[in-house]
């Protein structure tokens, strides 16, 4: 009953919730008020939009010393999370048979440990950092507790269900995959979309202005 | 068929070292003398390990049968199988009976709510992931140590095999970073963790915790050192056998991960053991220690109490920070359970 | 819910826009930005986090347009807003931001914190939780005109003292000039030689210029507390005196904030396109010497440094002229190790140094500064922007450092050659 519960209508309704949600909140961005300016522009606001987009990947140097365990775990995370997501064979396989009806070669299963292992490690690093610093703890809202514990347990069900022999562990794992799909468009973790626009904003801001960004 | 072939091969030199002459003109089994025991004695390899020649390519594919694993599996469970939960029930029993005894070892005039730094954002934040994680390993590390004379008796074969199979690849995925943060460990603490003069002394004077002496200390003090060794080293004798048998691909023969086995697990009590001393001391057993891992603040009182020598630089360079101030880059209100008219 | 929290509301309902929307979906509260404020580097105090500036904008889009606080006032459980959130955020927005924008710079996600900033001030600026000294500066500036009460009369005085120093003619209210020249109210009261400089730069390279007594106040104490209705009433009159004067160009001066107020802001305050271009000072001389109409004789030879204004370089975009004009002249000079567009504040933009209160903490930020010039070891700061040098020069003062503040447009008139035509 339950295995039919999260294989079934739960799968369908949190990759709906997922989808539309997502959509929904970046049309309600994308689609929101925005003003003209009116000022004359020294630069081209579409170039800087670009370039800042990718350029915010790099921290300034001005800065980097001062943030480098956010930087490095940051990116050991999200990396790390990317890889195993998209290239692990389980994740390749699931994505072929249920969602897209075509696969892609998965990276070797060493690959997939040490991509889990950074994520981990990364993701533990972050977390604990947002607890012991003045700063994240005087800004941090339950919100980003809640997405990081969330995306915590869906690795941790991911790596308990290694063994590959107990579709009680999977189904564990696939459940905890549906919470997080469900929470997504309403928590902070739509950052992995919302990112593109802001910077794309600011970087047209900048690049309106002729300002080496 | 290859074991009947095998063991036709072994027994054929016997057969003709002390068959008596056959005269018969029909097939015969082979004779030979008790062909049962001296067979089994080689295949046993009670004497010397005996490694044959085989097709099959690989690390001891050649051994038949292993001598050492049958003494190496009830060695296993005669000790540490059966001794862990008694050594950390014991343990777990010393510290409550201190507490109860000796109670919470507090700060001479109590908290002033004036704050010294001791440690960073990234000091903290490396020793909780080395926590964090070694609790992770501590807890799937005994699950799979205790399955059959705890677990199983328990929760039945179904759920301990299927919990055995997630610890164990939980274990084996989240080891490698328990090494990783070790490193991390030693480049952030070990310069402040060698021994100097002064810590033998207050090692004889049982650190202060028997008794109410005073005993002198720097930035660590002679307990908190070896603490911090016993971690290190143990630490990455159970990385090093960890990564041993988690990587069976390197040409490892049986007695290697045997070896490993062991000093993992004894590696791996040990360390838990005395953790459990180490929590108990880092939290409810000392006063305003726990602060140093949280805010990475502590109070002067309880650098003067702990760590006089440390104390004696701090005050020197000015570093202690009142208690407003503290309160104001915590986002606290000021607090102090000092009731000591005069402080330093 | 009083009047003065429904009105600050209302600004910051009316400031969100689709930006905004994406900054805070953005934010993952990573502090990064923390680590860019001078306010925060150098008090350790986590309440100058420029992003938790932001937090009233923040409960309001939380409250009305997120989806948790959308179900909760569905559900009745919201969290209503109250004065407080407004009122406990004066300090940090008011005294501890200077406008500067490294923030900005530096976020991964992409926020412009210091225009989400910018857009707090005004609710507050319109709720009334500002601080006395912009309050009283802004009804001075409306006024008279000026928000050191700087008269006509003054203006004159300084107009004439510059004509008997220079020996050059200062044109007032010419028609058909192509540049008009604002000034500051700093540079009236403290550093006239800045007009000097104008008269002799502009006599040398044969400008067609003047000043106006109908808009001669460049520094907008509007866009400085924030109200955008007042900034755009300030602007006007620029716009108003140029149109009246049929110039071609208006140039704004070594002011950091007057900058923004006209060239990037003024056109959205007043809600129209001017008809006249808007030039920096710094962009003009620059444009001056590369046509070959601006030459300059001798050299520097003391070790000097640029400290960048704020709103001129790294929210002005005016990084490369001051040291195309510095080349030229300097042959010691050295650049801070944090430099043009990742420089840091003098720690006095944004009306902080018209802000009584703001002293102590202003003194504190400065410290940032301190260590930047200590570390070079020069002889003296060039800059462009008087706030910015009245700001450094009673900070080294404070700290009894005996180095001095030069403005660059007079260093230039001083080095002035013969005139090329």
């Amino acid at each position: 009953m339950i295995e039919y519960l999260i294989k079934g209508p739960l799968w369908y309704f949190s990759l709906a919730v997922f989808c539309i949600g997502v959509l929904w909140q970046l049309a309600r961005i994308i689609f929101a008020a925005g003003k003209t300016d009116l000022s004359v522009a020294r630069g081209s606001a579409s170039g800087g939009a670009w370039r800042n987009v990718f350029s915010r990947f790099v921290p300034h140097p001005e800065i980097a010393p001062r943030i480098r365990l956010q930087v490095i775990a940051g990116y050991m995370f999200h990396l790390g999370l990317f890889a195993l997501l998209f290239f692990a064979a389980p994740h390749v396989h699931f994505l072929e048979k249920h969602l897209l009806g075509f696969g892609w070669t998965p990276m070797p299963y060493w690959a997939f440990i040490v991509a889990a292992q950074f994520a981990f490690f990364g993701l533990i690093l972050l977390w604990l950092r947002r607890m012991l610093n003045s700063v994240s703890r005087l800004i941090s809202t339950t919100d980003d507790h809640i997405a990081a514990i969330l995306t915590f347990v869906v690795m941790l069900t991911g790596c308990l269900a290694l063994g590959q022999g107990f579709p009680a562990l999977n189904l564990l794992h696939l459940f905890t995959v549906e919470l997080l799909m469900i929470y997504f468009p309403f928590s902070s973790l739509m950052h992995a979309f919302t990112f593109i626009p802001s910077r794309a904003f600011t970087g047209a801001w900048f690049g309106r202005r002729g300002i080496d960004a | 068929m290859p074991v009947v072939l095998m063991i036709a091969l072994l027994v054929l030199p016997v057969a003709n070292a002390s068959a008596p002459q056959q005269q018969k003109d029909y097939p015969q089994g082979v004779s030979s003398i008790s062909p049962g025991s001296d067979l089994w004695r080689e295949v046993r390899q009670r004497d010397l390990p005996i490694s044959g020649i085989t097709q099959v390519q690989g690390v001891e594919s050649g051994v038949l049968i292993n001598a050492e694993g049958d003494r190496w599996a009830r060695f296993r469970i005669e000790n540490p199988v059966r001794y862990a939960p008694f050594v950390l029930l014991v343990v777990v029993a010393i510290l409550v009976l201190f507490y109860a005894l000796r109670g919470k070892v507090g700060i001479e005039g109590g908290l002033s709510g004036r704050m010294v730094k001791r440690f960073t954002d990234y000091e903290r934040v490396v020793h909780w992931t080395l926590a964090l994680v070694f609790l992770y390993l501590a807890l799937t590390g005994l699950i799979l140590l205790l399955g059959r004379t705890l677990l199983i008796p328990l929760f039945g074969h179904q759920v301990f095999s299927l919990l055995a199979s997630a610890s164990k690849e939980s274990h084996n995925l989240i080891g490698p970073i328990f090494l990783v943060s070790l490193i991390m460990m030693v480049f952030s603490f070990a310069r402040r963790n060698i021994y100097e003069k002064g810590d033998l002394t207050w090692l004889l004077k049982g650190g202060g915790f028997i008794g109410k002496s005073h005993v002198s200390g720097g930035f660590f003090n002679m307990g908190e050192k070896s603490w911090y060794w016993m971690v290190i080293l143990i630490g990455l004798a159970i990385s090093i056998s960890g990564l041993i048998l988690v990587s069976p691909n390197f040409g490892q023969g049986r007695v290697i991960m045997a070896i490993s086995h062991v000093v993992h697990v004894f590696g791996a009590i040990i360390l838990i053991a005395v953790s459990l001393g180490h929590m108990y001391m880092g939290s409810i057993g000392t006063e305003g220690s726990i602060e140093a891992m949280k805010s990475g603040y502590v109070d002067i009182n309880w650098v003067e109490a702990h760590h006089d020598r440390w104390a004696r630089q701090v005050k020197e360079n000015d570093e202690v920070l009142s208690a407003e101030e503290f309160a104001r880059q915590h986002g606290r209100k000021p607090e102090s359970t000092d009731n000591a008219a005069g402080q330093s | 819910m009083s009047e003065r929290l429904e009105a600050g509301l209302n600004v910051l309902r009316a400031e969100m826009d689709k930006k905004v929307m994406s900054f805070f979906s953005s934010c993952v509260r990573c502090g990064i930005c923390a680590e860019s404020c001078l306010f925060y580097t150098e008090t350790n105090d986590p309440r100058y986090t420029p992003i938790y500036k932001t937090e009233p904008m923040r409960k309001l889009w939380k409250n009305e347009y997120s989806f948790w606080g959308k179900l909760k006032s569905t559900l009745g459980i919201s969290e209503p807003m109250t004065e407080a959130d407004l009122s406990d955020w004066e300090e940090l927005v008011y005294d501890g931001c200077s406008m500067c924008g490294r923030c900005s710079m530096v976020c991964p996600v992409g926020v412009d914190i210091s225009m989400v900033i910018f857009k707090v001030k005004h609710a507050l600026a319109v709720a009334g939780f500002s601080p006395e000294g912009l309050v009283g500066a802004t009804k001075r500036a409306v006024e008279i005109g000026s928000p050191m009460g700087i008269t006509m009369k003054a203006v004159l005085a300084t107009i004439k003292h510059a004509e008997e120093n220079t020996g050059l003619k200062i044109p007032l209210d010419v028609e058909g000039a192509d540049y008009l020249a604002l000034l500051s109210s700093n540079e009236i009261a403290l550093y006239p030689e800045y007009l000097e400089a104008l008269a002799k730069i502009f006599d040398h390279a044969g400008v067609s210029w003047t000043l106006s007594s109908a808009a001669y106040e460049a520094t907008n104490s509007g866009l400085q507390i924030g109200n955008k209705a007042i900034a755009g009433q300030l602007v006007q009159r620029v716009v108003d005196g140029a149109e009246k004067l049929k110039v071609k160009n208006v140039i704004s001066p070594e002011c950091g904030h007057a900058y923004t107020a006209l060239r990037w802001e003024g056109p959205n305050f007043v809600g129209k396109a001017y008809s006249f271009r808007v030039v920096h000072i710094l962009e003009l001389l620059d444009e001056l010497q590369a046509q070959g109409k601006l030459k300059t004789t001798g050299m520097e030879t003391d070790r000097l440094t640029f400290h960048d204004p704020c709103s001129i370089v790294r929210r002005g975009g005016i990084q490369a002229q001051p040291r195309n004009l510095l080349g030229p002249i300097t042959n010691n000079f050295v650049e801070m190790t944090d430099h043009g567009s990742m420089n840091w504040c003098c720690g006095g933009g944004g009306g902080v140094s018209s802000n009584e209160r703001a002293e102590g903490l202003k003194h504190t930020a400065f410290n940032r500064k301190k260590s930047q010039i200590e570390e070079i070891k020069v002889d003296a700061v060039v800059t462009a922007c008087s706030n910015c040098r009245m700001v450094m020069e009673e900070g080294l003062e404070h700290n009894e450092i005996d180095i001095p503040l030069l403005g660059l447009t007079e260093l230039i008139a001083e080095h002035l050659a013969d005139k090329p035509h």
